[in-house]
């Protein structure tokens, strides 16, 4: 389990990045969920060994993230949301290179190990392409393969799979799903909440770098049961609306704006129909009562 | 303005403001008025009387000014202000707006020389100033001289850069490549070199006058033979050879941009920038949502997939940690290789190290192998300056060029691995040099029949003068680049201790102390004969201040990456 306690971190410009982040991670897939500059990656990098937190600890089994780089590197597979690799080697050169630097000095060890990545990845027939010649899916690809070099027990992925078309985001997302032995610690940071409701066992939303809640999609999903309700009405009707209703959503279908509202107890007006819960409307509930706490 | 395109000013104003944000033109201009204070005070005009504020002193320095240094800047500027919009993906922004191909080039073109020129001209500023310093020994005419420093700047300067300029100009344009650029800037002393020499040395004055890109064959009416003070009153007037020179240097300059011009594309894939593999997966950012159209069933329960095998890790001790530190030596070489310039560099250094051993004769002193030995030793000197600054640089900014820094901080490397990689690749690079010369220098002496051959000439000036050297400037390299914030600056400042070093040196300075490459002490029986054991020890002095250099860049190195992360 990877537990962090109370990291902060603001940046020299000012910027509180994390205030007292404080997260217990299961083995798994887990979900960050926030918006761009939530301050997930900054967490993300605090826990791959990138950033100096201003306070606070993380640790992985027996291993401080914060102070002992060194052993945490060890444990570590990570992903980055921006990423290259040194365009005049080819695939295997690359995952070669980067698993001599985790640490595996057997050459046979080795190049099996590269094999057998880069067939789950699916990348074995380019596997003496240029790197400079891949496609974004590809490169994606390849990345988590040498994220997944020395049987990681935690393995970070920031925004992975942003910019992948569907077919690529299937696959990546089962490449995912199987990393995540009974051991490691997958985390997933996203802000597309269908991978964090396909793929995750637990999540935690962040938002202007604090940790909103931190849940199962399941349970999410099951707090706001019977409460959503959508109506898809014409334009004028919406600020009559807007003062009575609890608006978790708007978004124009047809010509109409199809509203999701949140009503507890009954039906808000004759318009709306009842609607299946998402991880969204939970989202953007919890955005909104924190912002009428504030 | 109004009367240009506005595209073009648009394009020429935010060339000047992007400038203006470098260190580089200042540093420049610094320079070059540093420059223009060591002319007016300690320059020829001292020794021979001559006013510092005279037609014929500007007219005749300003030439020799504008070959010292400034093709280096030239280039640095001229390389790649149509690279970076590629390289930042700024194109499709740029050229999806109303604007064609003429005014977005000759606006870069032109913000860019026009901060160059302005740089130039801090020299020509700073001795207008300085006519109203007195100082002892310096002579000036009486009134304050202003038309000449104009006149002839723009005609010795900035005619001869404007050309330069378009030519690095149109090669970093053309072929997206900065560093192609940097090799022919790097390159531009050894090609006029040898083409004044070979081409045009025995042409006439005039034929001299007129084939001269930087004027420096202008002949100032053999003034240096008659007295002070007629030199002092006399009035310099271009004659027709220079004036057909610098017509022709406004054609040339004129023509490239042409060939520019038409071949030129904006089209995206018509031409790849330097390939970074950047990707940026935060392009579909700016809301938070939902994907309802994918289908992501049995996302959970993936088949057919590999196990992956159980491997042995290994990151403990010292061993294991020298073995990463081979394979990271063998990836950085592998990348220094594909370096596109550097064919060119590494070409062009041999030719030019063997150049005057293959063409000229070389006297036997004490034997024919020591006198081709030291001869390369001292021809190869500025590349072994050059190559380090120049190719370490591209070493340590690669990995944040690429973004690869986040994927390589994260395994389980010490700092010293990665930097000492970088370091040893430069240096065996260098190495590689030196023994590609001194076996080509073997195969010249051989076939100019200069015998007997003497491998233990070669092994001696080799080993004690050049690998020395060639470490302690690779260690001062990487000092150097992992101090200072960005490439340039260090290249800049590198060029900068180097000229000063020089300039220091040819004034006679040459102590043991402040001169670890033993530039100009070194003879070949001193390394054979009884001075041997001085020489070693001085080598045992440069190769300590190595060592000492790059602990010092480790050191520094570590406290970079910390920042970096903090």
């Amino acid at each position: 389990m990877l537990v962090i306690r109370g990291l902060t971190k603001t940046y020299s410009s000012g910027v509180h990045a994390l205030r007292d982040v404080t997260l217990d991670v299961p083995a798994g897939m887990f979900g960050l969920l926030g918006p761009n500059g939530a301050g997930k990656t900054t967490l993300m990098k605090i826990l791959a060994t990138l950033l100096e937190p201003n306070s606070g600890s993380a640790h992985m089994r027996d291993v401080d993230l914060i102070s002992d780089k060194r052993r945490a590197r060890r444990l570590l597979g990570y992903l980055p949301q921006d990423f290259g690799f040194y365009p005049t080697l080819r695939a295997d050169q690359m995952l070669d290179f980067f698993a001599q630097l985790k640490g595996v000095l057997s050459v046979k060890e080795r190049r099996r190990l590269v094999d057998v990545l880069l067939e789950r990845v699916n990348l074995s027939d380019a596997r003496r392409q240029k790197l400079s010649e891949f496609s974004g899916g590809m490169r994606q690809r390849l990345g988590i393969a040498q994220a997944l070099i020395g049987n990681p027990l935690l393995i970070i992925v920031d925004e992975p799979t942003s910019g992948l078309d569907p077919d690529e985001r299937v696959r990546f997302h089962n490449l995912l799903a199987e990393s995540a032995g009974e051991d490691t610690v997958v985390m997933l940071s996203t802000h597309i909440v269908s991978d964090v409701s396909s793929l995750c066992s637990h999540m935690a939303i962040i938002r202007e770098g604090e940790i909103l809640v931190s849940t199962t999609p399941a349970a999410a999903i099951d707090e706001l049961d019977g409460s959503i309700w959508e109506a898809s009405v014409p334009h004028e009707k919406i600020a009559g609306l807007k003062t009575r209703c609890r608006v978790l959503s708007s978004q124009m279908v047809g010509g109409l704006v199809r509203l999701r509202v949140i009503s507890r107890n009954d039906r808000p007006s004759e318009e709306f129909k009842p609607a299946g819960a998402v991880l969204e409307d939970y989202y953007f509930n919890l955005v909104n009562e924190q912002k009428r706490a504030s | 303005m109004r009367i240009l395109p506005a595209p073009f000013v648009a394009i020429f104003k935010n060339e000047v403001r992007l400038n203006a944000k470098r260190i580089a033109p200042y540093f420049m201009a610094l320079l070059c008025a540093a420059n223009g204070v060591l002319w007016w005070g300690w320059g020829p005009a001292t020794r021979y009387g001559w006013a510092v504020n005279s037609d014929f002193f500007i007219s005749g320095v300003l030439p020799v000014y504008s070959f010292f240094t400034l093709p280096l800047f030239t280039a640095l500027f001229m390389a790649d202000p149509v690279i970076k919009d590629f390289r930042a993906e700024i194109d499709p922004l740029i050229f999806s707006k109303p604007i064609s191909r003429a005014p977005y080039l000759l606006g870069k073109f032109a913000g860019n020389f026009f901060v160059l020129a302005c740089c130039q001209s801090a020299f020509v500023l700073s001795w207008f100033l300085l006519q109203m310093v007195h100082k002892e020994g310096v002579v000036v005419v009486p009134g304050v001289t202003v038309v000449p420093y104009i006149k002839h700047f723009l005609v010795f300067v900035v005619i001869s850069h404007l050309v330069l300029a378009a030519f690095y100009f149109v090669v970093g344009a053309l072929t997206r490549s900065a560093k192609i650029v940097y090799g022919l800037g790097v390159s531009f002393y050894p090609i006029y070199i040898t083409y004044q020499t070979v081409a045009i040395n025995s042409l006439s004055p005039r034929w001299r006058s007129i084939l001269d890109p930087l004027v420096m064959n202008w002949n100032n009416v053999h003034a240096e033979r008659r007295a002070p003070e007629f030199v002092n009153h006399m009035r310099v007037v271009y004659g027709y050879d220079l004036i057909a020179n610098r017509a022709a240097m406004l054609l040339i300059a004129a023509l490239l941009l042409t060939l520019l011009y038409n071949r030129f594309k904006t089209l995206e894939g018509s031409q790849q920038a330097e390939n970074f593999s950047l990707l940026n997966l935060a392009t579909n950012s700016g809301h938070f949502y939902e994907m309802p159209g994918v289908v992501l069933r049995d996302v959970q329960k993936p088949v057919d997939l590999v196990p992956l095998p159980a491997v042995n890790t290994a990151n403990e001790r010292f061993a294991n940690n020298l073995r990463k530190l081979i394979a990271a030596l063998a990836i950085e070489f592998r990348l220094l290789l594909s370096e596109r310039s550097l064919f060119v560099v590494m070409s062009l250094a041999v030719f030019l190290s063997v150049l005057e051993v293959t063409f000229w004769p070389v006297s036997a002193d004490p034997s024919f192998s020591a006198g081709y030995a030291g001869n390369t030793a001292t021809s190869m000197l500025l590349f072994l300056v050059g190559i380090p600054i120049f190719y370490t640089g591209e070493a340590i900014h690669r990995d944040s060029d690429v973004r690869v820094e986040g994927l390589l901080w994260s395994h389980p490397i010490p700092n010293y691995v990665i930097l000492s990689a970088k370091f040893l690749s430069t240096l065996l690079l260098v190495l590689g040099l030196i023994f590609s010369v001194g076996v080509i220098a073997i195969v010249v002496q051989i076939v100019k029949g200069n015998t007997p051959l003497q491998l233990s000439a070669y092994l001696n000036v080799y080993s004690l003068i050049l690998v020395p050297n060639a470490v302690f400037l690779c260690a001062m390299s990487l000092v150097l680049h992992v101090l200072l914030p960005g490439r340039y600056l260090a290249y800049a400042v590198g060029i900068g201790i180097c000229i000063g070093l020089f300039y220091f040196y040819s004034q006679g300075h040459l102590g043991a102390l402040y001169n670890p490459l033993l530039f100009k002490v070194w003879s070949y029986s001193d390394l054979a004969g009884p001075n041997r054991l001085r020489i070693l020890m001085l080598r045992g002095y440069t190769l300590t201040l190595a060592a000492g250099l790059i602990t010092f860049a480790h050191l520094a190195n570590a406290r970079r990456t910390l920042r970096m992360r903090s």
